[in-house]
């Protein structure tokens, strides 16, 4: 068999090892590229906290390293959700937090006095060098350690990923990719051996993810899913049975320890599915048991049938808890997966956050780049081998595409599969062009069928493992399988789609190939072109999109250089320090936990959104007028009231574009007071300037935004840069909250609410009375109307 | 009643000494037209009691009453009834100021218009028209019709006024009340009175007619009134008098029916001791709140915990110029507040504790952030509030009972089924070992 380059004599044994230590090497490189990539945020900003949900992470990370873990699982914070106080321990994922505190306790029990700010920011790159790891552990049992290791390299850095974790994106997310990913390789490990002990790590690590993540419910479906496809592609095997069965216990019983999560395993529809396959399992297994002992035909039917019967009764049974409201229905959260429509119908706070709508298509774009072009290429690939795991993989790759398409963050989960079946469409190729043999004869040969080779994998070998035509020149066939195994570059992936979508077959005449030198290359060039361009694309995503804290903006002055918006920060620590410590701090729900993180102050709501109640009555109070809004606020004992004004410097994300929102989830609990028609114009537009309706120009939201705005044009016309409007030259006043602080761009306004009023005047008569204003003459109340004369 | 006679008596023994419980420096704006000696009796007896007074007139720019928002004075007497103009430190968002800073005002009205006439409307007194002062017919007696000798209504209602004091004589104008529930009656328009702007009944005719058309309205009858308090929410205290003949020391002197004399020279000393923070006035002492069986305060309490809240109250008392428990409030309420009240409930005053209320109750089943409030607002009495917020949290992970006799089936399950297992190991290793040792024995057999 001639080669088209020479090669070097090694003995095996030198090749082995080298190529173990250059995996070691390439492993190491790609988690320091890994890492290195995440450190942006930490570069063009500063080491902090970023966005939301992360600052309750990090808070309540301070709180477990400064008190332990037992004061952490029974705090109650009574400064978040005032007056209802939120059961902390209950109600978090603690997997995070407890990570960090390992961490932190190892590392100070090492006299390396880390700071945990610094553990928090650091976590998610960290998490990320042993997701890569894990992504290499599975793509390897899929096709191989070269597939692994590409695979590896792209999950370090697609930017579907690093939008998750980069450093100070310190959330659940940041250590449950790798424990997604490991607790997936972990099952397919177990599913291929058999063993209970795999099965038994893979309910460890799931249990770890219960404790981390909500998104932990991804695998408890995905797993019994995998398991009931086999069990239909009648692949029913006691390996399954095993490792299924090992998984779902272990990790079901352990699951319920989580205090967050407690009975749902038994109680959710969410979790009917692992619960109902391993039923089915045991009966199936008690079946296949029973046949193997009793030969009669018909007690085989009649078994068969009680099955069924019992499958059914099984099915039933749920069915009716569920009825009873023993079981949970799905929760709202789910129909939004299947229903895009129906959170904006009936759950409007699930609609209003931005990371829950439908995905745009040049997000899959910008998230996964040239990997989602080639990613069908890689899940075909599966079909052509479709052992048990490539099942897995084409499951989670349909699955994962789904509900990418349906949610924004679940863009999150899909990212790994696109990683991992781009990893094996690449290593195939590469396989294949890179492949040094070539066919004995090159004189063309025109007439030979096809000859599919069925796909046995070859043990520690590279070759490609493919349906793959015979080369045309081949004059024997069947004498030569194996040679034709590996040198078939004409069958690239092409070839191999058209097989698998079953238009290929006898009747193609398979005769073309690219088998010199230079062809190849060009193909492996090109391809290589494509891969780094890729790297281009993720660190430009990474630097100009993902690493930016939210917490601090950031523009570019006229000369180029970089400009930080610091406003967030300079309010909260106003509050920090010009307010009582048990100031309440009304807010939208979006800002509680900064408010809670940084300013250390009570909120009324925040970005864990239990109570649907309590975050209507903020949008309430924010939509009605101040008469209305005032005993709201009182009743709340509410302080300040924060906003977000993006109107001067042209910042989007502002309240006034968040509105809507509060109008409508205000509207669902109080449709008599508050609806949301009222809030455009007559020509149903939502405007700001002169022709905003009066409930818009009423309300507390536009009052705050736009007090003493005009001001600042002095006489000129005041522009709103958001919306891009003309104002009114003579702004809204205010009579029941006084300005207390206005952040230097504007960004955060920060209101007062006034106390009684000293006579016990409703405050808007007082105010004109302040000013000098003259009431009117009053007359004697009428207590006792006279009797009409007779 | 007690309480009255007590107050009464301690006003008639302390008149040597007694000083307010707000400070003794009182500001008298006194108009030209009017002189210190018309009121002597009055001002004598202030200065007998240990007040500083100082007397300025309207239109004089020293001494001012507020000098940087800070005033200069505990009290202030306006007796600038007819007085048109001030200097300009004095105006009605002046003396909103100076209630702000708990500084007692005791304002004196006359039938024309001043700026003071239109400060009445923002507490929620509703003057009458300019130039129409009361007017009664009724009882005769040895005054003109605009002097009216009124019988003061004792009771638990208008606690402020001495027992048994007679006919006060009084010239001016009525007030009708307004809708603010910190007004306090002290005296009340006779049912026979009205106001009107002549004394002949010629034009009643039009002033019934005025009425009937929903016209001006009708200031008339015995829901007037003719002295009134005021709290205002700081603490402070407001007295607006109809007119400022009460205090003088004509009508201290004069008869009010024929053979009686009038109540005027203890009216205005019980009015004065009012407004100035003498009487009825209150202070919460301490308070404080432990677990039952405890005796310090806890930063939480847990749901359905035995919590003891209590309070002390103290009343000043203006004969030795002191602050005295107080244990005669019988209606005084604690409330376990999270939004709405989850428990209301009497705080009594307990008994051999003087000035000591205490209540024990348990928790409510739900955990917040509670408040325990008490909030006394009584007519004339100082309003007392306090708000102690404690949150309220569920109990620790191991504060549950640990076994639960109805879960009985559950531990019988989990303890039958690790016996099962352990028996079912025993078994299975045993008798593979069996197994092997038949084996064997066979073999050797």
């Amino acid at each position: 068999m001639p080669d088209a380059i020479p090669l070097p004599r090694v003995a095996p044994e030198t090749v082995a090892n080298t190529t173990s230590l250059l995996r070691i090497i390439a492993l190491s490189l790609i988690s320091g590229a890994a890492i290195a990539s995440r450190l942006f945020a930490v570069i063009n900003f500063e080491s902090i906290i970023h966005e939301f949900d992360p600052w309750f992470n990090y808070r309540a990370t301070r709180v477990l390293a400064a008190k332990g873990f037992y004061e952490f699982w029974n705090w109650f914070d009574p400064t978040a959700w005032y007056p209802l106080g939120r059961v902390v321990g209950g109600t978090i994922y603690p997997g995070l937090m407890a990570t960090s505190g390992v961490i932190y306790n190892i590392l100070h029990g090492l006299n390396l006095p880390v700071d945990i700010r610094n553990v928090c920011v650091l976590l998610a790159p960290g998490f990320s060098a042993l997701t890569a790891w894990a992504t290499y552990m599975f793509t390897k049992e899929l096709k191989d350690a070269s597939a692994g290791l590409i695979a590896a390299s792209f999950i370090g850095i697609a930017p579907g990923y690093i939008s998750r974790s980069v450093a100070g994106s310190y959330d659940n997310e940041a250590i449950a990719i790798f424990l997604l990913m490991f607790t997936f390789f972990t099952w397919i490990k177990a599913l291929k051996l058999g063993s209970a002990f795999f099965g038994t790590i893979a309910a460890v690590f799931y249990f770890y993810m219960v404790a981390a993540w909500g998104g932990y419910v991804f695998i408890t479906n995905m797993i019994p899913l995998h398991a009931l496809v086999l069990l239909l592609m009648g692949r029913y095997t006691n390996r399954l049975y095993v490792a299924y069965s090992s998984w779902y216990a272990v990790g079901t019983l352990s699951s319920m320890q989580v205090p967050f999560v407690g009975f749902q395993p038994v109680r959710t529809s969410e979790h009917m599915a692992a619960l109902g396959v391993f039923g089915l399992l045991q009966l199936v297994a008690f079946s296949d048991l029973v046949r193997s002992h009793v030969g009669s035909k018909q007690f085989r039917t009649l078994l068969r049938v009680a099955l069924v019967a019992s499958g059914i009764l099984g099915g039933a049974v749920i069915v009716l808890l569920t009825l009873k409201g023993w079981i949970a229905p799905w929760t709202g959260r789910f129909y939004s997966l299947w229903d895009t429509e129906y959170a904006k119908k009936y759950i409007p706070i699930i609609a209003s956050v931005s990371e829950h709508q439908p995905t745009a298509w040049p997000s899959f774009f910008m998230d996964l780049h040239v990997l989602i072009t080639i990613f069908p290429a890689g899940v075909i690939l599966c079909f052509k081998e479709l052992r048990d795991e490539h099942v897995f993989v084409i499951i989670y790759a349909v699955m994962a595409s789904y509900f990418a398409g349906v949610m924004v963050r679940l863009m999150l989960t899909l990212t790994p599969v696109v990683c991992v079946a781009a990893a094996i469409a690449t290593s195939t190729l590469f396989d294949t062009y890179l492949d040094v043999h070539e066919p004995e004869d090159p004189s063309a040969e025109n007439s030979v069928p096809v000859v599919t080779v069925s796909g046995e994998s070859h043990v520690g070998g590279t070759n490609v493992t493919v349906t793959t035509p015979a080369p045309a020149p081949t004059p024997s066939k069947k004498a030569k399988k194996a040679q034709a195994q590996a040198a078939a570059p004409a069958s690239s992936i092409a070839s191999t789609i058209a097989e698998a979508t079953g238009t290929a077959g006898v009747t193609t005449r398979q005769d073309r190939g690219v088998f010199g030198l230079g062809s190849r290359l060009v193909v492996v060039a090109l391809w290589v072109y494509m891969l780094l361009f890729f790297v281009v694309h993720s660190t430009w995503v990474t630097s100009n999109a993902y690493s930016s804290p939210s917490v601090v903006l950031s523009s570019r002055n006229p000369d180029g250089s970089q400009h930080i918006i610091d406003d967030f920060r300079e309010a909260y620590y106003w509050l920090r320090q010009n307010t009582p410590e048990d100031a309440v701090v009304m807010s939208w729900w979006d800002y509680g936990y900064q408010i809670a993180g940084m300013a250390d102050r009570p909120t009324m709501v925040d970005n864990n959104t239990w109570n649907n109640t309590h975050i209507a009555t903020v949008g309430k109070a924010m939509a009605s007028s101040e008469e209305v809004a005032y005993p709201i606020l009182r009743k709340h004992d509410v302080s300040y009231v924060l906003v977000i004004f993006g109107s001067l410097i042209g910042y989007s994300g502002d309240d006034i574009n968040k509105f809507l929102w509060m109008i409508r989830i205000a509207q669902g609990i109080w449709p008599d007071e508050v609806s949301e028609p009222s809030f455009f114009t007559p020509r149903g537009e939502y405007k700001v300037d002169e022709q905003a309706s009066p409930a818009m120009k009423n309300s507390v939201m536009y009052k705050t935004s736009y007090y003493r705005f005009a001001e600042l044009y002095g006489g000129n016309q005041p522009q709103d840069r958001v919306r891009n409007q003309n104002l009114p030259m003579k702004g809204p006043t205010l009579d029941y909250l006084e300005e207390a602080f206005t952040s230097e761009n504007w960004i955060v306004r920060i209101y007062a609410v006034k106390g009684d009023d000293e006579l016990g005047r409703d405050l808007k008569v007082a105010n004109s009375f302040n000013e000098g204003k003259k009431r009117k003459r009053g007359r004697p109340l009428v207590r006792r109307r006279a009797v009409a004369a007779v | 009643m007690r309480l009255l006679s007590l107050l009464t008596t301690a006003l008639l023994v302390g008149l040597s000494a007694a000083t307010s419980s707000a400070g003794n420096s009182v500001l008298v704006v006194l108009e030209p037209k009017l002189s210190r000696e018309q009121f002597s009796i009055f001002f004598d007896g202030l200065e007998s009691k240990g007040y500083d007074l100082t007397f300025r007139a309207p239109k004089d720019e020293k001494p001012v009453i507020l000098e940087d928002d800070i005033p200069a004075f505990s009290h202030v007497i306006f007796f600038a009834p007819t007085t048109k103009n001030f200097a300009s430190d004095i105006t009605p968002q002046s003396i909103i100021t100076l209630l702000e800073n708990r500084v007692n005002v005791l304002i004196a009205l006359s039938p024309s218009t001043t700026p003071l006439t239109s400060l009445a409307a923002e507490f929620s007194l509703i003057l009458p028209p300019p130039n129409t002062p009361l007017i009664s017919h009724f009882p005769s007696r040895p005054h003109p019709p605009t002097t009216l000798a009124i019988t003061p209504h004792n009771g638990p209602n208008a606690p402020i006024l001495s027992k048994n004091l007679g006919p006060v004589l009084f010239k001016g104008i009525s007030h009708a009340y307004g809708e603010n529930p910190r007004l306090v009656s002290i005296l009340k328009a006779p049912k026979e009175s009205f106001a009107s702007d002549t004394e002949s009944d010629r034009g009643s005719e039009s002033i019934a007619d005025a009425v009937e058309k929903g016209g001006e309205g009708l200031w008339a009858g015995g829901s007037m009134g003719v002295v009134s308090g005021f709290q205002t929410v700081s603490g402070a205290r407001v007295t607006w008098v109809g007119g400022v003949d009460v205090f003088g020391d004509e009508f201290a002197n004069a008869e009010a029916l024929e053979g009686v004399k009038s109540g005027n020279e203890q009216f205005s000393k019980d009015v004065a001791a009012w407004t100035f923070q003498e009487s009825l006035v209150l202070r919460i002492a301490n308070t404080s709140h432990h677990l039952l069986g405890e005796n310090y305060p806890r930063d939480h309490y847990t749901t359905k915990d035995e919590i003891v809240y209590s309070i002390d109250i103290e009343r000043f008392d203006a004969k030795t110029s002191t602050w005295k428990p107080y244990s005669g409030i019988t209606d005084l309420q604690l409330e376990y507040t999270m939004l709405d009240p989850h428990i209301r409930t009497a705080l009594p005053p307990i008994k051999g504790a003087p000035g000591h209320y205490s209540v024990t109750f348990r928790a409510p089943d739900r955990h917040g952030v509670f408040k325990f409030v008490v909030d006394y607002k009584r007519k004339g009495w100082t309003h007392l509030h306090s708000a102690i917020v404690v949150p309220l949290v569920p109990p620790r992970h191991d504060g549950y009972p640990r076994f639960l006799s109805s879960a009985w089936p559950y531990y019988a399950g989990a303890i039958s089924t690790s016996i099962g297992f352990v028996i079912f190991s025993a078994l299975w290793l045993g008798g593979d070992v069996r197994e092997k040792g038949k084996g064997k024995g066979k073999k050797a057999e």
